[in-house]
């Protein structure tokens, strides 16, 4: 498939626990550093098409018994602004039904700094349009990778 | 052609063919007397003491037509309730709910409540079950005593015909609170069904039978009882009532149900934004409710046109969850065989036997109870 490569920021400009939301040919995009690992997902939430990006990154309650809770996922769930449905932000998935509720995430990645525009993928993306299924679509998460320099994300 | 047009005439109602439960039939005592020699020697003199309902029914409360050959109140003969009721409509196995003047939510005294629930108890078994191996029991235990409740559920909770244990549906606080699960544990170990019934709304130290708070007349207080049963559901779901007790059963009887399809989705809504305060439930809270909460039909919907309640049914699952209830000898009680409107026979079958055998864990036949 063709991939269109857009370079974020430099690494330092994007720290642990920090994010940004940018527009990558036409889609608006979260970039999360999530303890030192980069992640893309749609800033679009499947529910009602929300900017699921700008919600409180923050964790999420596990329970062992009634009345019991276990704080995980520090600094990678996502809380939809809207009507707070958790996403997390590594996968995409839904806390609530992550099978059948996903955000969709891109790849990010850190590489050399190249020559090129920041931004300067191009206008179309077959995959990036927002499918809403019923009441319960999926979330699209993207592939984020980094290497040492720049955060690159591919959509 | 005449045994067909009998036939004609009786379709339209519930076929005598088939299995019948009733899941809330009101017997009562004759005279105090009946429960007061039950209880100790430190409350005989005090006699009942319970809290009134204060709002009036300018029809009475009773069906008008039960009152018994001595003059006693309906339902207080319970040969009457099987000769007028059990034989009448052909039913094979009645639920006796008690009786509901007996406010023991209301009343303030945690011992003196749990006493007179044990006297209830005690009349229910010697003068009530005994009657017709038909009857079933439901238990009673005083709300502000869990502990004691669970003693009296362990007690009396292995009686053959005890099926289920009762609880007011008016309360000091909702019924998902941990101060009540020593109940819950009880009845799963005991195999014993939870019942909520309505009687305590309001009076005594309950809260007030609404949100908004005490209403100016019966019709309110009647028609709002729905919303008393959605707080403690709501509680005992959110709580983890059966998260933690899986094989718990619990009967809502008499507090309506064409408010289920909204409350389950309002609830599943909700859970999706909200889920990381009730992290112990693994599924959407609808599936406790389809899984473990049946839903007592009297007094049925009557929407504005027939087919709307067979919606309702569709929206509610109750093909699941829905049991016929009549409420005898209450003044609006559903008739057994006009009470409920036709359906299709699958569906009648279960709600008219079918999930309140399973409710209950009753055998086909009940002189197989043991």
């Amino acid at each position: 498939m063709s991939e269109k490569r857009f370079e974020i920021c430099p690494t330092t400009e994007l720290t642990p626990g920090e994010r940004r939301i940018e527009n990558l040919g036409g889609f608006s995009v979260g970039v999360f550093n999530v303890g030192g690992e980069y992640y893309a997902m749609k800033n679009d939430c499947p529910h009602q098409r929300a900017p699921l990006c700008e919600g409180k990154l923050t964790g999420t309650n596990t329970s062992d018994t009634p009345g019991e809770y276990n704080w995980e996922r520090d600094g990678q769930i996502v809380t939809c602004p809207w009507h707070g449905w958790e996403f997390d932000v590594t996968t995409g998935e839904s806390v609530f039904n992550p099978h059948r509720v996903k955000a969709k995430t891109f790849e990010a990645t850190v590489e050399e700094a190249e020559d090129t525009k920041m931004a300067s993928g191009g206008s179309s993306c077959g995959d990036c349009g927002a499918h809403l299924e019923g009441s319960e679509p999926p979330v699209e998460t993207y592939d984020v990778e980094v290497e040492h320099g720049t955060v690159v994300v591919y959509l | 052609m005449v045994e067909d047009n009998q036939v004609q005439t009786v379709n339209p109602g519930h076929s005598t063919e088939m299995m019948l439960l009733d899941a809330d039939i009101h017997q009562r005592w004759a005279d105090d007397k009946a429960i007061v020699q039950y209880l100790p020697e430190r409350y005989k003199d005090d006699g009942i003491v319970a809290p009134e309902l204060l709002y009036r029914n300018p029809g009475g409360f009773l069906k008008q037509d039960e009152v018994s050959e001595g003059g006693g109140k309906p339902g207080s003969d319970t040969q009457k309730i099987v000769e007028d009721h059990l034989d009448k409509h052909d039913i094979d196995y009645g639920m006796f709910t008690g009786n509901s003047w007996f406010n023991l939510g209301a009343l303030p005294n945690r011992d003196y409540a749990n006493e007179l629930a044990r006297a209830y108890n005690e009349w229910l078994i010697d003068e009530c079950l005994s009657v017709d191996e038909r009857f079933l029991g439901s238990m009673y235990i005083a709300p502000k005593a869990p502990k004691k409740g669970a003693e009296l559920i362990r007690e009396y909770g292995s009686h053959p015909q005890i099926r289920q244990v009762m609880l007011p549906g008016g309360a000091e606080v909702p019924y998902g609170r941990p101060q009540y699960w020593p109940l819950y544990e009880a009845a799963e170990e005991m195999n014993l069904a939870i019942a909520i019934h309505p009687f305590s709304e309001g009076h005594g130290t309950s809260n007030p039978p609404t949100g908004a708070g005490h209403p100016n007349s019966y019709i309110e207080w009647h028609t709002l009882l729905g919303t008393y049963y959605m707080g403690q559901l709501t509680s005992m779901v959110t709580e983890g009532v059966f998260v933690e007790y899986p094989d718990l059963r619990l009967a809502l009887i008499e507090g309506g149900y064409g408010w289920l399809p909204h409350f389950m989705w309002r609830l599943d809504k909700n859970w999706k934004g909200l889920r990381s305060q009730v992290p112990w439930l693994e599924k959407k809270p609808s599936h406790y409710i389809r899984k473990n909460v049946w839903f007592a039909s009297q007094p049925i919907e009557e929407p504005e046109e027939p087919e709307q309640h067979n919606q309702i049914l569709d929206m509610m699952h109750a093909d699941e969850i829905l049991i016929f209830a009549s409420d005898y000898p209450h003044w609006d009680g559903d008739d057994p065989m006009w009470g409920l409107p036709p359906m299709e026979d699958e569906m009648e079958r279960a709600v008219m036997y079918e999930n309140a055998m399973e409710l209950w864990d009753l055998p086909a036949d009940p002189t197989d109870l043991n």
